[in-house]
């Protein structure tokens, strides 16, 4: 029981995280993406296409990959060199996205909301010999996506590109303090650029795992707000990582046992604002906290 | 490092301009700076050092006249281009990244990596070891910049120029956040550093300092070089001349007596924080009664920030009281202070003293706007504002075209007249004024001197805050020296003149 | 005078760029998808705009706008940046639905002010603590509105799901309200009602309030310089409350004037958007009250037009949301010379 529930909420984790490692690495860069939810729904679609056009799993996710990317680099050139609100352009890009993505399916494929073409190839669910038989835990990892355990393994590995490499110092510095990278002679919008189109790719990735890795079709309300909730997830991690992905983890939870909580009496609903709750409670004790620390301080 | 034989300026400026709407930041500005020496340059806020930096380091570009490195005119086209010709240079504030470990900020940007993009600690550690041999100190390398102590950070700075290979060191500034000893060991690295064929360029206020360390000595004054000498043909009292000017005699206000009573304004053991929390001021006891004239004398940066934002309430002191009119109204909010009678004139007059964007009419009324006599039932009383504006800007000779134009339409003078028809029609009991004439021609400022001596003889309190002496001079019927956060000596007008509260501003006369 | 008249010509050229961008946006992608671009737009003008039914149903739909696009203004003009109008929204549609069918005894004249003054106080209060932290605490109010948006959706959803429902109805509805509490219609036959002389009678006070009543200066003069404005005494954390406040006061009076004037009950997915289209009318309008009331019958004329192409031309609906979210996008941008920034390496 557990165990199948450990499961279900690895998986319902794979698309919040995929994003929020995105939004999280973006916000290291100094951009706060209220657009991850537009380029998971861009992600979403591009996969079911490809994927039924060349019946490759792998060629979709790349493509998914792709065209997040670009709607990241389309929103992050607004942003960076036409100095725009973040928060606007990110909500823009949400509805216009939103409006696009039904607008093909209505004008391209003739379908209204849902779009389910023939011969989708779904990502691989992948056995691993030997843990699968350990009770428990074989049922908790075997049977994962490949996206699953990219997400996953992009956790410690982001975390160690941004402490030990070139690209994560010179993110983490235009992040901190913009003016002190240019005045050591490098082009922080550039590399913030860079930021935002990593996020928009795993935001891609993130819409591939729902349509192509869970239901196999394209609805418009796929999506269903995980931007936002892996917007929360990254709020809630903060400068580290491991604690977005806790975030990310907590959220998909929320996420699985809403569904399975549904007609026990507790309001799948009210289980969904639990993540909004939460990133409001921290963001008013990191408010007290600062405060107390500037009185300490003089 | 090059060997630059015969070169005879290492980097200088020929004929340099640089406008800023109508003010003119630098204005024909020649300097040259010879290789292997320490070079100063004084002067007061607004003289046109940090433009002159800027441009020197590429972060800036001049509209007329050239750069000069090596001998040759070069264009800069930014600091990566400034760098790769040896200059660097350190802020006054900070190009720390807070977050980032020491040896992550001095590698920054010229990281030594092996394959993949991967930073190689060891040879990273390596060269910073290098550095800091090379400088004399020893660094905690794994310290986040933002806890490490502020001597710490500068002298991160420097290492990250001498890293990355600089022999041109632009410092600007760089005393203004040390205490004495540390000076000591700046100025030490400084001719360390010298001494190894490198060349300083050092901005500084102190001019003690200047004289021990400096070989030549640029003075500059509104925008312009009014002097180019060495430590051996100048004293500190010629400098400090030529830095604020000859005393312009004609605007001298009379001087009154200093009136009997209770202090109006009254502070007591006042400890005045910065922004970031830092100490600044204090503590200190300061009076001024109404019907005179209190001039804060001093070189920027020894607290005056921190004593006007809390005379007028912008600021909570740290410790100590503020009375007004024998109410206490420590750590009351601005409003408080200024219900109790108090006027303030920004010294920041475009981002404090005005609201540049909004109508002349709403900049005069700001503040004023639930006063029976410009509102009724939350509605304004449009007819009389504007009948009161013209009156005053009218008393105040202020040039204008409508009251609905923008105050940033108005020239400087008229702008700072603008403030102070606002602050002066509330009728207040107490005027704190800082630089209240900064950037104001003599004529303007000559006016200004009228209406707040006028204002004194009326029976209002004055707490003038200036960097230019000859304005605490023109006016001031008593005149205190902040220095170090401390008020050093006491005198009145009559005691005083250029020498002595030239060098009771350096801390040299304490007592009066 | 004629500096001011050429300010006058730049801000309307600034207010109608985004709009062009949009368009040319939008006409690219029908051109792909094989529509003729100008023929929709020449067509989607005429849907709105061509005779007393259609600009009736323009204004029908510009009504929820003109409030939501005021409520993101007063917060804006303080320099308040609150994304919390939608959530309002729905809180005080919900409200108002429930006072409406609730309440059938009641005559209408009483039944009417008090829903849409319960609406009013539950998106105020709704938005008092995103407030509070932001003057006290310094919390950044742009995240806090935005996640109680979320909150409010869920939990209105919550409510129609369960302890509201319907009995007997199959979607996620509360019971429609009684007839007497039903906004009145103005033309016969339209769905135009007395909310849009609500909405728009607000709107004209809220441009007399700007211009001649104390708030209005003090709003404006903290919007424009927060450190000059606490110079000269004006409180910051009272100022950011109260636009804070009355900002969501106006988007639950919205959803009430929706709840009571169109849809005459509660539905799941309430809002298809009406407060964020708000944030992208007052960004256009630069919050002035002409900007908000020519912005909202903008955007209501892409929505009443977008419904009928579609019915006539075959053009999907969906084509307004993608020159809303464009114009959305562009308000923003800062066209000029933000790219040329001297100093980064070639």
């Amino acid at each position: 029981m557990i165990d199948l529930f450990i499961h279900a909420a690895l998986l319902t984790t794979t698309p919040i995280l995929l994003a929020a490692i995105g939004g999280f690495v973006n916000r290291v860069g100094g951009l706060v993406n209220l657009g991850l939810e537009s380029m998971m729904l861009a992600g979403a679609l591009v996969a079911v296409q490809v994927s039924s056009a060349t019946g490759s799993a792998a060629l979709a996710t790349a493509a998914a990959a792709a065209v997040g990317a670009l709607v990241g680099l389309a929103m992050t050139l607004i942003v960076t060199r036409l100095n725009a609100n973040e928060i606007i352009v990110g909500l823009g890009f949400t509805v216009a996205v939103a409006g696009l993505a039904r607008f093909i399916l209505k004008s391209v494929y003739g379908v209204w909301g849902i779009y389910n073409p023939p011969d989708v190839a779904m990502l691989p669910r992948l056995d691993i010999p030997i843990v699968d038989a350990i009770p428990v835990l074989g049922a908790v990892v075997s049977q994962l996506d490949p996206l699953t355990w990219l997400a996953w393994a992009l956790v410690p590995a982001v975390a160690f590109a941004l402490s030990n490499t070139r690209f994560g110092l010179r993110l983490r510095a235009t992040g901190a303090a913009e003016a002190t990278v240019r005045s050591v002679g490098l082009a922080p919008l550039t590399i913030r650029d860079g930021s935002t189109v990593f996020a928009g790719a795993l935001s891609g990735l993130a819409g591939a795992h729902l349509s192509i890795g869970i239901v196999g079709l394209f609805s418009e309300g796929i999506t269903g707000g995980r931007g936002f909730i892996a917007l929360a997830a990254f709020y809630f991690g903060r400068t580290s990582a491991f604690r977005t992905a806790l975030g990310a983890l907590l959220f998909g939870a929320f996420d699985a046992a809403q569904i399975r909580l549904q007609g026990r009496g507790v309001p799948a609903e009210i289980v969904q604002t639990l993540p909004y709750i939460i990133v409001i409670v921290v963001l008013s004790g990191l408010g007290l906290a600062d405060r107390r620390a500037a009185r300490q301080r003089a | 490092m090059t060997e630059r034989v015969g070169v005879a300026v290492r980097i200088g400026a020929r004929n340099l301009t640089r406008r800023f709407g109508g003010v003119l930041a630098n204005d024909c500005v020649d300097f040259s700076v010879a290789p292997r020496t320490i070079h100063a340059v004084v002067g007061g806020n607004g003289a046109g050092k940090s433009t002159l930096m800027r441009i020197l380091q590429g972060v800036d570009a001049p509209d007329e006249g050239t750069v000069i490195l090596d001998d040759q005119p070069v264009r800069l086209a930014g600091p990566w281009d400034a760098f790769a010709r040896g200059v660097g240079m350190v802020h006054q504030e900070f190009m720390l990244a807070p977050p980032l470990s020491l040896l992550e900020n001095l590698i920054l940007a010229r990281e030594p990596v092996t394959f993949g993009g991967l930073i190689d600690r060891r040879q990273a550690e390596g060269e910073a070891h290098r550095v800091a041999a090379l400088a004399g100190v020893t660094v905690d390398w794994r310290l986040k910049a933002a806890d490490a102590p502020i001597p710490m950070r500068q002298m991160l700075e420097i290492l990250r120029l001498l890293y990355r290979g600089a022999d041109v060191l632009i410092l600007d500034e760089p005393t203004s956040v040390l205490a004495p000893s540390q000076i000591n060991d700046l100025l030490a690295l400084m001719r360390k550093l010298k001494a190894e064929g490198r060349t300083i360029v050092f901005i500084s206020h102190k001019l003690e300092e200047v004289l021990n360390v400096a070989d030549a000595i640029t003075v500059m004054r509104s925008g312009r070089v009014v002097a180019t000498t060495t430590a051996a043909q100048t004293s500190v009292g010629e400098l400090a001349r030529a830095m604020v000017g000859e005393a312009v005699d004609a605007a001298q206000v009379k001087p009154r007596r200093r009136p009997s009573g209770a202090p109006l304004f009254s502070a007591r053991g006042l400890v005045g924080a910065d922004a970031m929390g830092f100490k600044r001021l204090g503590p200190v006891d300061l009076d001024v009664f109404s019907g005179e004239i209190v001039g804060i004398a001093g070189v920027g940066g020894n607290g005056q920030d921190e004593l006007v934002a809390c005379a007028s309430g912008l600021a909570s002191p740290v410790a100590g009281t503020i009375a007004v009119g024998g109410r206490d109204l420590t750590g009351s909010p601005t409003s408080r202070f200024r219900a109790a009678g108090v006027g303030y004139v920004s010294a920041d007059r475009g981002e404090e003293g005005l609201c540049l964007t909004a109508a002349i009419r709403d900049n005069f009324v700001a503040g004023r706007e639930r006063e029976p006599a410009f509102s009724h039932f939350g509605l304004l009383r449009r007819g009389a504002i504007d009948a009161e504006a013209q009156r005053a800007l009218m008393r105040l000779s202020v040039r204008f075209g409508a009251l609905s134009d923008p105050a940033a339409s108005l020239s400087g003078g008229n702008q700072q007249r603008l403030a102070l028809a606002r602050e002066l029609d509330r009728e207040p009991k107490l005027l704190v004024a800082a630089q209240p004439t900064r950037g104001v021609d003599i004529a303007g400022t000559t006016f200004i001197h009228r209406l707040i001596a006028a204002f004194r003889d009326r029976g209002g309190a004055v707490l003038l805050v200036s960097e230019s002496l000859d304005e605490i001079l023109a006016l001031s019927d008593r005149i205190v020296c902040l220095y170090r956060g401390r008020l050093v000596g006491e005198i009145g007008r009559a005691e005083a003149g250029v020498e002595r509260v030239g060098r009771m501003m350096l801390g040299q006369e304490t007592a009066a | 005078m004629s500096a001011r008249m050429f300010d006058g010509v730049r801000r309307v050229a600034g207010a109608a760029a985004p709009f062009a961008l949009a368009v040319v946006i939008g006409g690219v992608i029908l051109a792909a998808t094989g529509y003729e671009p100008v023929e929709v737009y020449r067509l989607m003008i005429e849907e709105a705009f061509g005779g007393e039914g259609r600009i009736a149903a323009t204004l029908s739909e510009a009504t929820p706008l003109l409030l939501t696009g005021l409520a993101a203004a007063i917060a804006f003009r303080a320099g308040v940046f609150n994304v919390g109008a939608e959530g309002c929204f729905y809180l005080g549609g919900i409200v108002a639905a429930f006072a409406g069918y609730k309440l059938p005894d009641w005559p209408g004249a009483l039944i009417v002010p008090f829903a849409l003054a319960s609406a009013s106080i539950v998106g105020g209060a709704w938005l008092v603590a995103p407030g509070l932290l932001r003057a006290r605490l310094g919390v950044d109010e742009v995240v806090t509105t935005l996640m109680l948006n979320f909150i409010a959706i869920d939990l209105t959803t919550w409510l129609v799901n369960g302890p509201l429902l319907a009995r007997g109805s199959a979607n996620s509805a509360t019971p429609f309200i009684t007839p007497a509490a039903e906004l009145p219609r103005v033309l016969p036959g339209g769905t135009l009602n007395l909310g849009f002389v609500l909405s728009l009678a607000l709107v004209i006070a809220y441009g007399f309030w700007s211009r001649f009543a104390v708030g209005g200066v003090r709003t404006r003069l903290v919007g424009l310089n927060p450190r000059f404005s606490r110079a000269v005494g004006i409180e910051l954390p009272r100022v950011f409350l109260g636009v804070m406040v009355a900002s969501g006061a106006i988007g639950g009076l919205a959803g009430g004037i929706h709840a009571l004037g169109l849809v005459h009950r509660f539905v799941a997915g309430f809002s298809p958007g009406y407060g964020f289209t708000g944030i992208a009318i007052a960004l256009l309008a630069r919050n002035s009250a002409t900007g908000v009331t020519i912005a909202s019958v903008l955007f209501g004329a892409l929505s009443s037009a977008g419904a009928n192409i579609q019915l006539f031309s075959n053009v999907p609906i969906e084509i307004v949301e993608i020159l809303k979210g464009a114009v959305m996008i562009f308000a923003v941008a800062q066209f000029g010379f933000g790219s040329m920034k001297r100093g980064s390496p070639p």
